[in-house]
Parts: C-alpha cells; sequence; structure tokens
C-alpha cells in the first residue's frame, strides 16, 4: 500500500535515531502541511515558531510553537502527549484543542507515521517564540465550546483500509483523510463549525484566509468532474489547471510547502481517490460570470 | 493648391487633430474597470498559451510547429507585467491582491522572473534544444505559481 500504511519499520527507542525514521518523519510532515500553518511566514518567522494568523469565521487562530524549545515549544512534551494531540485533539495540560488544528484529519494517521513525525520534529532547531492568544469572536473563545464541538463532530480512530478497494484508492484515501487534510478546507462547515457530511469536498465560500474554495467533486458543472486523474496530479505538483492557469492563495502555499514534496505516485494515488469522491453539485463561484474569465487573474 | 484641396486638408488635419486629443484624454484617464478588464484578457492569452505548449512540450498533442507561436506569445505578455497593474486598477472586480501595489518591490522581482522565465522557454524553443523544453516550461510554471501565491486572491 505504500510507505506511509506499510507496517511499522524496525525502530528501538533505545538506539540511536535511524535515517530512516527521519527521512519518513519528514515525508509525514511534508504531506501533512505542518509548516504552512505553523511557521509566519508573510513576517519572516522561523520556521514552526508559530505565530502564523489563520483568518476563519470564528475568528483569528494564532498557532502555536512547535519547535523543540523546551519553554516556548514542545521541547517539554513526551511522545505520548504528541501523539494524543493528533489523534484524541488534547492538549499537554488535556484541554480541549481548537479544530483550526486538523487532529479531524491526524487522528486516523498510523502509529508509524505518528511516530515518525514525533522523531522528525524533535530534530528540528528550537526557536524560543512566545505563542500568541488566538482572537476568537465570543461564541468561540470558551474552551467549553470546543468540548461541545468535539462531542458532536470529532470522530476519533486510525484509518480503516477498505478491502473492496485497490491498495492505489486506499493509499490515496489515507493520506487525503489522514495527513494531507483536504476536505478541512474543501467541505463547507455549517454554522457550529462542524464539517457537513452530506458536503464533503462540495467547497465553500467561507474558507480560510476569507478565500472561496473550489468544489474538488467530480461533479461536472461545478466541480473538477471534467479534470482527468493526470490532470490533477500535474496540479498537485505544480499547480497548474488544465487549462493553463495557475493556484494562487492558500492552495498554491499547500503545494509550494507540502504536496510538492510527495511523490508523483502518492499524488496519482491522491487523485484517484478525490476522483472517486461522489459529485455534488454545488456552485461556490459568483454566480452570472464567465467560469473562464473568472478563471483568470483579473 | 485649389481652394477645395486645401479645405478637404484642413477638414482632414482638424479631423485628426480632435481624434487625437480624445484618444489621448481617453489614454489618459482608462476606467479602473477597462484597465481590470484588459489585465483579465492578457492573462487569459497567457493562460490559453500555456496549456496549449504544455499540452504540446507534454506530448498530449502534435503541433509541434506551433509551439514557437505559443512560446513567443508568453515571452511577449509577460515582458510588462507591471504595466498591467497601474495605481488605479486596484479596486472593482478584480483578484489582484492589494500587496500588489503594497509590496511593490517583491512584486516586481517575481514579475520579472516570470519575464525571464518565459524568455528562456522561448529561446530554448527557437533553438530546438528538444531535451531543455520541459525543465525550461517547468521554471516558468513555477514563476507563475510563485507570483499567484502572493499576489492573487484564489477567488473574490
Amino acid at each position: 500500500m505504500g510507505l506511509l500504511v506499510a507496517a511499522p519499520l524496525a525502530y528501538s527507542a533505545g538506539s540511536k535515531t535511524p535515517d530512516n525514521i527521519l527521512t519518513r518523519g519528514e515525508y509525514v510532515y511534508r504531506a501533512a502541511g505542518c509548516l504552512s500553518c505553523h511557521t509566519d511566514d508573510k513576517h519572516g518567522g522561523s520556521a514552526l515558531a508559530g505565530r502564523r494568523a489563520l483568518i476563519t469565521p470564528f475568528g483569528t487562530f494564532y498557532s502555536p510553537n512547535i519547535t523543540p524549545d523546551p519553554e516556548t515549544g514542545i521541547g517539554r512534551w513526551s511522545e505520548h502527549e504528541f501523539t494524543r494531540a493528533l489523534r484524541a485533539g488534547l492538549g499537554r495540560n488535556l484541554e480541549p484543542l481548537y479544530p483550526a488544528f486538523p487532529y479531524t484529519s491526524y487522528t486516523q494517521m498510523t502509529d508509524a507515521d505518528l511516530h515518525a513525525l514525533w522523531i522528525y520534529l524533535q530534530s528540528r532547531p528550537a526557536v524560543k517564540q512566545a505563542n500568541k492568544t488566538h482572537d476568537l469572536k465570543w461564541f468561540a473563545s470558551a474552551r467549553a465550546t470546543i468540548r461541545l464541538w468535539k462531542a458532536l463532530y470529532f470522530i476519533p480512530g486510525a484509518y480503516k483500509p477498505n478491502p473492496q478497494k485497490s491498495a492505489s484508492w486506499n493509499r490515496g484515501a489515507y493520506l487525503v483523510e489522514a495527513i494531507t487534510h483536504c476536505s478541512e478546507c474543501h467541505t463547507p462547515r455549517n454554522a457550529l463549525g462542524g464539517a457537513s457530511t452530506n458536503m464533503r469536498y462540495a467547497g465553500t465560500r467561507t474558507g480560510p484566509e476569507n478565500s472561496v474554495v473550489p468544489n474538488i467533486t467530480r461533479d461536472k458543472k461545478t466541480g473538477i468532474g471534467k479534470w482527468s486523474v493526470g490532470d490533477l496530479t500535474t496540479y498537485l505538483e505544480n499547480g497548474m489547471t488544465p487549462g493553463g492557469d495557475f493556484a494562487g492563495g492558500v492552495m498554491a502555499e499547500a503545494i509550494d510547502n507540502s504536496l510538492r514534496y510527495l511523490r508523483r505516485e502518492d499524488l496519482a494515488d491522491i487523485a484517484e481517490y478525490i476522483q472517486s469522491l461522489p459529485a455534488i453539485e454545488h456552485a461556490v463561484r459568483k454566480a452570472g460570470k464567465n467560469t473562464a474569465q473568472k478563471e483568470a487573474w483579473e | 493648391m485649389t481652394h477645395s484641396n486645401f479645405s478637404h486638408r484642413l477638414l482632414f488635419t482638424a479631423a485628426c487633430l480632435l481624434l487625437g486629443v480624445s484618444l489621448a484624454t481617453h489614454a489618459a484617464e482608462p476606467e479602473t474597470k477597462d484597465i481590470i478588464k484588459y489585465r483579465q484578457s492578457v492573462m487569459l492569452s497567457l493562460r490559453g498559451h500555456m496549456a496549449a505548449s504544455t499540452a504540446i512540450i507534454q506530448g498530449k498533442v502534435e503541433f509541434k510547429d506551433q509551439l514557437v507561436n505559443h512560446v513567443m506569445s508568453l515571452e511577449a505578455n509577460t515582458k510588462d507585467i507591471p504595466s498591467l497593474f497601474p495605481k488605479n486598477s486596484d479596486s472593482g472586480d478584480t483578484k489582484a491582491l492589494d500587496a500588489v501595489w503594497k509590496d511593490n518591490p517583491d512584486f516586481l522581482k517575481k514579475a520579472k522572473s516570470a519575464q525571464e522565465k518565459s524568455e528562456a522557454l522561448a529561446k530554448t524553443v527557437a533553438s530546438g534544444d528538444t531535451k531543455n523544453y520541459a525543465p525550461r516550461l517547468k521554471e516558468l510554471q513555477e514563476a507563475c505559481k510563485t507570483c499567484h501565491k502572493d499576489f492573487r486572491k484564489e477567488e473574490k
């Protein structure tokens, strides 16, 4: 099925960290897009030191420092605490975490990938930079709200392969659902911020950074039903649409920091899985506009 | 010169002057929406030539003879991208981010990179150095994406 969902690589906690764990960890780190959200690139921030603003309809979240700095980063965290954060959405002191951190997807990661990611993050340079408090709207600011949210919408648990499907489809599904977390942006959310289960991947006008996130189901009219698996693979690799346009904004960032580092066969598996999603007719672009014109840089 | 000839010439000169003044006035104060529409048209043509060049270079279609036309159009239309973004074209129905004007040095740098990469691609195709078509194309694609990432909103 591929590296990330293969059986855990041989690793002994007492031995020197093998290179293959670091390589695997770096691959998971790239695929998961940690760099984009945990680095304040706009203001020249250090890698993974946090403070990147994520503007959402619930307010602005500031990502935390995840470098190994003991005071301001995750240097004092244990691997168990780290894994629990990704699997269960709980902070070091068991406080519930906001789902702006996509543990809703990461919960599906394999133990081997979580372990490799932990090892890799520990190998990054420590940066001392205190976290910034989120600037949230009143209804989102209480941690009790998150508990309620989690009870309603969070389904913990590792990815379960579908035996009815091919290895490449399962590989794509694992990458998309557990690691690259495409659904977090491409699925519209209801008023409480829960993903609309009957509209998965159908796009939204209220995406992060005030962006309109396209419908990526295979609907021919409003989605990407006219794209081939090859078209989508190329897009994930270099950002070019079949029509010669290029990704911008948050998606270009995802490609630059994350997807471009994935092997082409993994991107093809991602494309295969995405193209297998049920078509949903859902127009997110402004009505009455020529689509070709809208796709160009106006 | 007869009187009639003179009158015709005078009339013609006056008409030219009027037209000239009218064009000059128009050129001096183009409407924002027209600039945006023009910019959009140029970007659309770039998009078409990019898709066409890619299809030929990737071997999806023949039309090898047409490649030089497509890459020359890419080169011509990326020659002065900043001129498509005058100061009064930052509002209206545009996906261009404020950063185009606020972070202008970076924008100019990235626009120049697109220009250089498209020149390199055109030069490579003109020289018939086929093995370098794909690498040069990739570099241009990268330049396009880099600029879109920082300066274009995904949708508005």
